[in-house]
């Protein structure tokens, strides 16, 4: 098998080509010497079987950043036939640096000059043969995005690979050369070799930029933005939520439900009661999931996303985050598990660990969804949105005061550096290809967690007493009446700590186990909640849910994100932490009115 | 701006040429990375309201930095 190296800088276009040259394809795995993921797939080129790999962008081999190491790692540890470098054809006054770096390696080496069609209308002429010449590698033309000159370059490739050998860099990629000697290097290739007009034409993104990075209308621009883009979420989103709700419970009933009589009824009660209904409850929201996920790869590709790091980034540096975490922050009020994912993009650890750990107190759809319903029982319709209201700053106070008190041991100094893509209609393709591999990641990784959950939940509430499902005599009760030391200074009741162990899995399944334990529904179970709960109570109740754990869904994730079960354990803690002493605080101090 | 002064003072619009980045080898080495050494021709475009980030234009790339960042880079108006 022959292996290919995709490496260039940040915003070059190169997962665009790695999309265009490998289709649906990819995958996500381990590689010797690094210990993140990386994107790769295997194609048939030629007559061979070809591994792709999409190595992180970066701008400097020899750079101190984590992305910067995982190249370096991956070239000193495993064996390639082919570096294919992309550059941005319209940025090579800065790109053609990483090319002198690579040209001085020995490795064979095709070199892609990626957004041909763009230098080309802003009047650039590029002497391909030169650079060729004096890179030593063969350079062409492409433009990924529209496929201009993609099926030569992929010629070029497999061409390529009939001639070439393996091989392993080794210690060679850290040592060559001071990267300050390249500059005269760079700056001399570049004239000779590019010819641009004198002064590049502001041109559209400089105007757009003048509205939306306006000093004053900047800010409120960016909140309309995220306010849109919520509502299309949950405006499309809903009713295919409810769909899909709807035919898992057709299912149910009409090939499910038969079968009933001729299985064991342990086997029923664990298959249908518990795996089917609590996959269900999950599998309901991966609609949502799926238009979350292609909305920020839209905005991503559009080049907004860096726009609102540079709106927010004053205030967010003052919580030792930064303007990027924000715009993580606004994407954990949909689903806290793609907000998680999306760190990915930040470069120091420290800063990355700080903003996971903020993320899950953003109140999400899930968590929203059992607040709309308890608000409703417990207040009166005056009330209701006033306290939901309350919820979210809540939501945003633990952030603050989280950010704040975790600073100074999680310190980053990296410096904050950030290039602002020019902007770009968005591609469908691309928007497709992106949001298509993130939601397989989150169902991979929610199945297996989900199922496990679901069937422990199932055995706790019907062993060894079934009756009803999750009362005093089962696990789950005992477990409550376990708690109870911890959780009746705020409020909460023993058959209620049955309800926080359910809202662990999922939140979503927070509202099923109420009705499974009452064995009531709608206005019903609102009579039951007002009838058993002081608003105190509920409120505290409330609080205790909008900030402990999300989900089983956002540990995993936080887990593979951070690949550290220590932070991980931090994590969940702190949020258990945050949430008695906020509700503690509540409810002893709302007590004594 | 006769002598030498930091990125952080400009005001928008103004175009100076890089002189020195004084800081320590890893940001510097970051700075440089992203197109920020001597020699090199930088614009700033605009500032965000309260003491944020600067935005600036060096060659053909657009970048944002925070005014810390911007405190490192020596500038003057010649080479």
């Amino acid at each position: 098998m022959r292996t290919v190296a995709l490496i260039g800088m940040p915003n070059t276009g190169k997962s665009t080509f790695f999309n265009r040259l490998t289709g649906a394809s990819t995958r996500t795995g381990n590689w010797p010497g690094v210990t993140v993921d990386l994107k790769s797939a295997k194609i048939l080129l030629g007559a061979e079987m070809v591994e792709v790999i999409d190595l992180p962008g970066i701008y400097d081999l020899q750079g101190y950043s984590d992305d910067e190491r995982v190249v370096r790692d991956f070239l000193t540890h495993n064996s390639v036939d082919l570096v294919c470098l992309i550059l941005n054809a319209t940025q090579l006054d800065h790109q053609l640096s990483l090319a002198l770096q690579f040209s001085r390696l020995d490795v064979d080496m095709l070199v892609l000059l990626n957004m041909a069609d763009e230098a080309r209308q802003l009047g650039m002429q590029i002497d391909t043969e030169l650079l060729s010449k004096v890179l030593g590698s063969e350079t062409r033309l492409l433009s990924a995005r529209r496929g201009d000159g993609f099926p030569q370059s992929k010629d070029a490739i497999t061409q390529h690979l009939r001639q070439a050998t393996p091989v392993q860099l080794g210690a060679a990629v850290s040592d060559f050369g001071i990267i300050d000697a390249l500059s005269g290097e760079v700056e001399a290739l570049y004239k000779r070799s590019v010819q641009a007009p004198s002064i590049l034409t502001p041109g559209i993104t400089e105007r757009i930029d003048r509205v939306l990075l306006h000093p004053w209308l900047g800010l409120p621009l960016f909140f309309l933005f995220m306010f849109l883009v919520f509502q299309a979420v949950y405006t499309l989103g809903t009713p295919l939520q409810d769909g899909v709700a709807w035919l898992l419970d057709g299912f149910k009933q009409v090939a499910l439900e038969p079968l009933a009589p001729h299985i064991p009824r342990v086997v029923y009660g664990l298959l249908v009661n518990g795996v089917y209904d609590g996959v269900g409850t999950v599998a309901s929201f991966v609609p949502v999931i799926i238009l979350f996920f292609f909305m920020m790869s839209l905005i991503e590709d559009s080049g907004y996303l860096s726009r609102a790091a540079f709106l927010m980034d004053n205030l967010m540096s003052r919580l030792g985050l930064d303007g990027r975490g924000f715009v993580m922050l606004l994407m954990g009020f949909g689903c806290n598990v793609p907000a998680l994912m999306g760190t990915r993009v930040m470069r120091s650890r420290a800063l990355r660990l700080l903003t996971m750990l903020v993320i899950p107190f953003s109140l999400c759809s899930a968590r929203l969804q059992v607040f709309v319903f308890m608000t409703t029982a417990l207040f009166t319709p005056h009330q209701a949105p006033l306290v939901l209201f309350s919820l979210y700053m809540v939501s945003f106070l633990a952030v603050l005061l989280s950010a704040l008190l975790i600073k100074g041991r999680l310190h980053s100094n990296e410096p904050f550096v950030l290039e602002l893509p020019p902007y770009r209609l968005p591609q469908l393709r691309q928007v497709y290809f992106r949001g298509w591999h993130e939601v397989r990641h989150f169902l991979h990784r929610a199945s297996k967690f989900i199922i496990a959950g679901v069937v422990i939940v199932w055995f706790l509430t019907h062993y060894p007493v079934a009756s009803p499902p999750g009362g005093p005599d089962s696990f789950a009760g005992m477990l409550g009446q376990f708690l109870q030391p911890v959780l009746s200074p705020i409020g909460i009741s023993a058959q209620m700590a049955v309800i926080l162990v359910f809202g662990f899995i999922a939140k979503e399944i927070v509202l099923g186990s109420l009705v499974a334990m009452t064995g009531l529904q709608g206005a019903a179970l609102s009579g039951y909640l007002s009838g058993h709960l002081s608003w105190v109570q509920g409120y505290s109740l409330m609080l205790f849910i909008l900030l402990y754990t999300p989900c089983l869904s956002t540990v995993a994730t936080m887990r593979s994100e951070s690949r550290s079960l220590r932070y991980t354990a931090f994590s969940v803690v702190w949020a258990l932490g945050v949430a008695w002493i906020f509700s503690f605080a509540f409810y002893q101090i709302a007590q004594r009115f | 701006m006769e002598h030498a002064a930091f990125l952080s003072y400009l005001t928008p619009g103004e175009r100076v040429y890089i002189q020195d980045i004084q800081a320590d080898e890893s940001t510097r080495q970051r700075l440089h990375a992203m197109g920020l050494h001597r020699g090199r021709e930088v614009q700033l475009i605009r500032r965000a309201r309260f003491g944020g980030p600067l935005q600036i234009r060096v060659g053909s790339v657009t970048l944002i930095l925070r005014r810390r960042e911007a405190g490192y880079v020596k500038v003057s108006r010649c080479l």
